[in-house]
């Protein structure tokens, strides 16, 4: 209802706007504003549409990527109009959630997340976002982490990859090299060598405050066979876990790392302090070069697998995916607006547009991945991502667990913590 | 008498509803009950509305909830410790508030040269932004970058750096220092109005009668301060019981829950924990604090009641 009448005020408003600017000599403004249906004389009966899409700001360059693809988009399709609203990873979240609260929903998200808005049943079905010929071109599994009870209800628009990175002069400094770090008790040995032998640094950072807890904390679990969900439910007060959460209890009491994991966050703490050079080592990720070259940073970095402590040795990834989904609106009145758009987005050069703009990303799509293979910066995390693990994002309590393992879960790693009343915490949020 | 009350009334019944509409009070207070209406109480309305529906994690209305949200927190384990918490925030900071105040008031209603630029000095806490101090705090006290830290090593007074936002034992006393350093400004010149009402001839006849300084003050200065001391504790209550930024800014209510007032917890259940009713509920529950702060308050001193 209320949702009705602003708009109905808008229209009024932007009357009242018009009007006054043909009294005022603009006529020609005018008619060309409300020309779009006159001017296109088959498409006369067709009303024009707005979608609204509510994007991730990857980096600065998303904006200036939307204004030309809109217009580019518009100049097709004289009967649809797209306001795209580019907007920060720190408040997107909060904005989407408010404009669903209100009833106020946006055409088409863009988002970590997507499942709970699937089980509201708010979303179109991934079939009805895109042509069969472009899904088909997906990579399968991010398809899969788009599902929702079994239906795809969101598409990728890019993924990331993590690897560990270290400090090539601290490694020297303390006569280390990568084949020390392969496995858990071979990064501990490290750290003490580093802490002996270049006082001063951090040897590992571990940054699990609110800000990245969620992915730092999977990455250590999953390398021990661990995690939040595994075979189709839930496991998160595992035998596993607590024997992760152990280990890296053992290196923050032995002063191995920084001092608070749980207020330690990735950006302002562990990323830039590695800039620095005042890390030996940590879990980083595909964009953290792009930080380090923003920070003006000159260490000398390498990057190696994350160091396991499965019993075959074998080292995993943490993939992290986004998506596009679209909302459906009262009669899907938006349905032919919000395909047209998703289907240009996707469009072979476009879409290259897409990831060249948020930067340093994986692609989705296999012929952009194809495209892509050649990369020097990009190739190791293409390579590690058959071993990758993901959240479990197609659950709809995953937003909930997310956010309580981002609270609590640094807390169990300080000394003499609880683990598995925290653990069980954490498990109290997954239905 | 009879017939002058009589008459009248004959004579208003000529006048239409409009006109006696008119004449009353209501055309003038209008505006204002709108306003009320729709900016207090529709809010309150909502926000009650809210804790009683059931709302799913991406923020749909699934229905009515009845007391669901209310027992689920009831049965939040985080909920106990926020509640104690934020009484002792609130009482500390008030108290270490008014305690300093009162001091800066009296100082400043001194006579001294530069009196003028102290005072404009003092107003800097509140004329800043809130985030702004609070983020300047967050730094400064910072475990690697911190300035406090590098003075500190310096100084030799600790042997290695310390995370003073690394855990609430340390970050607590940091906020409230921060709170009072901001609520400062006000309180002192809500103090300082009430000093300069206090009638000098008041003072001459203390002198006269040879009161000493003390007898002074805690006889005829401290009891005038009265009302002054009532409006800055309650406005200051409220303030601090709300106060978002500081401890979101400075600590994010970590680590864990071991820095959250009711007020921050409210915002981590609805922005993290996904549970808008939840959080709603806690939001009645705060309203409902804060009308009992309020009420004591009012009950303590005797404030509202007709002044002889």
């Amino acid at each position: 209802m209320a949702k009705i009448s602003l708009r109905r005020g808008a229209a009024l408003a932007l009357t009242g706007l018009l009007a006054a600017g043909t009294l005022a000599g603009c006529a020609a403004d005018a008619t060309t504003d409300t020309g779009g249906t006159t001017d296109n004389g088959s498409s006369a009966s067709a009303e024009s549409t707005t979608i609204r899409v509510v994007a991730a700001q990857y980096t600065d360059d998303m904006q200036p990527y939307y204004d030309d693809l809109v217009m580019r988009f518009e100049a097709d399709n004289p009967n649809i109009n797209v306001e795209v609203e580019v907007v920060s990873w720190n408040d997107i979240d909060q904005k989407i959630k408010t404009m669903v609260q209100t009833n106020d929903l946006p055409d088409i998200g863009n988002l970590n997340y997507f499942s709970s808005f699937a089980a509201d049943g708010l979303l179109y079905t991934a079939d009805e976002l895109l042509p069969a010929a472009t899904l088909d071109d997906m990579v399968e599994t991010f398809i899969e982490n788009s599902k929702y009870e079994g239906t795809a209800y969101a598409v990728p628009d890019l993924a990331s990859a993590r690897l560990f990175f270290y400090n090539k002069d601290i490694f020297d400094a303390a006569g280390l090299t990568k084949a020390d770090i392969v496995t858990w008790d071979g990064v501990r040995a490290a750290a003490e060598k580093i802490k002996a032998s270049v006082p001063g640094v951090t040897p590992l950072a571990l940054p699990l405050g609110p800000e990245e807890a969620q992915a730092e904390f999977l990455i250590w679990a999953a390398s021990n066979n661990g995690g939040y969900y595994n075979n189709g439910a839930w496991d998160i007060t595992s035998a596993a876990n607590v024997e992760t959460l152990e280990y890296l209890q053992g290196l923050v009491a032995d002063g191995l790392t920084n001092p608070s994991p749980a207020t330690f966050n990735r950006t302002d703490g562990a990323f830039a302090l590695f800039a620095q050079g005042q890390v030996g080592m940590l879990n980083g990720a595909i964009f953290l070069p792009s930080v380090l070259e923003e920070q003006g940073s000159t260490i000398n970095y390498d990057i190696a697998p994350f160091p396991t402590n499965r019993a075959d040795g074998t080292s995993i990834t943490l993939g992290v995916q986004d998506y596009f989904f679209g909302f459906k609106n009262e009669g899907e009145t938006n349905k032919a607006a919000v395909q047209a758009f998703m289907s240009f987005l996707f469009e072979a050069d476009n879409y290259a547009g897409f990831l060249e703009a948020a930067g340093g990303f994986l692609p989705a799509t296999k012929s952009a991945g194809e495209a892509m293979s050649s990369d020097e910066a990009l190739a190791p995390y293409i390579a590690v991502l058959p071993n990758a693990v993901f959240y479990p994002g197609a659950e709809a309590s995953w937003p909930a667990v997310q956010g309580e393992t981002q609270q609590t879960i640094g807390l169990a790693v300080a000394k003499g913590a609880d683990i598995m009343s925290i653990l069980e915490g954490i498990a109290s949020k997954a239905e | 008498m009879t017939t002058n009350t009589v008459a009248p009334p004959s004579r208003r019944r000529k006048k239409s509803l409009i006109q006696r509409f008119l004449a009353g009070p209501l055309p003038w207070i209008t505006p204002m009950l709108i306003l009320i209406l729709a900016i207090v109480l529709w809010p309150v309305y909502e926000m009650g509305r809210t804790s009683v529906l059931e709302i799913s994690g991406s923020g749909v209305t699934k229905g009515f909830a009845g007391l669901e949200n209310y027992r689920e927190l009831f049965d939040n384990p985080n909920l106990l410790g926020a509640i104690s918490r934020t009484f002792f925030w609130v009482v500390t900071v008030v108290a270490i508030t008014i305690f300093i105040s009162l001091f800066l008031a009296q100082l400043l209603n001194a006579k001294f040269p530069g009196r003028r630029f102290v005072r404009y000095a003092l107003i800097v806490p509140w004329a800043a932004s809130v985030i702004m101090t609070a983020t300047s705090f967050r730094w400064m006290l910072d475990g690697y970058y911190g300035i406090l830290n590098r003075i500190l090593l310096d100084l030799g007074l600790v042997e290695e750096a310390i995370d003073w936002m690394g855990s609430a034992e340390t970050s607590l006393p940091w906020l409230i220092i921060v709170a009072v350093f901001v609520s400062l400004p006000f309180t002192t010149f809500v103090i300082l109005a009430g000093l300069q009402t206090v009638p000098g001839e008041v003072y001459e006849a203390a002198k006269v009668d040879g009161a000493s300084a003390r007898k002074t003050y805690f006889s005829i200065t401290f009891p005038l301060l009265k009302t002054s001391l009532f409006i800055a504790t309650v406005i200051n209550l409220i303030n601090v019981f709300n106060q978002f930024p500081i401890i979101w800014v400075m600590t994010g209510g970590g680590p864990g829950y071991t820095t959250d007032t009711t007020t921050t917890l409210m915002y981590k259940l609805a922005f993290r924990s996904q549970e808008i009713g939840q959080s709603a509920a806690l939001s009645v529950v705060n309203f409902g604090i804060i009308l009992i702060f309020v009420l004591i308050y009012i009950r303590a001193t005797g404030f509202g009641k007709k002044e002889d």
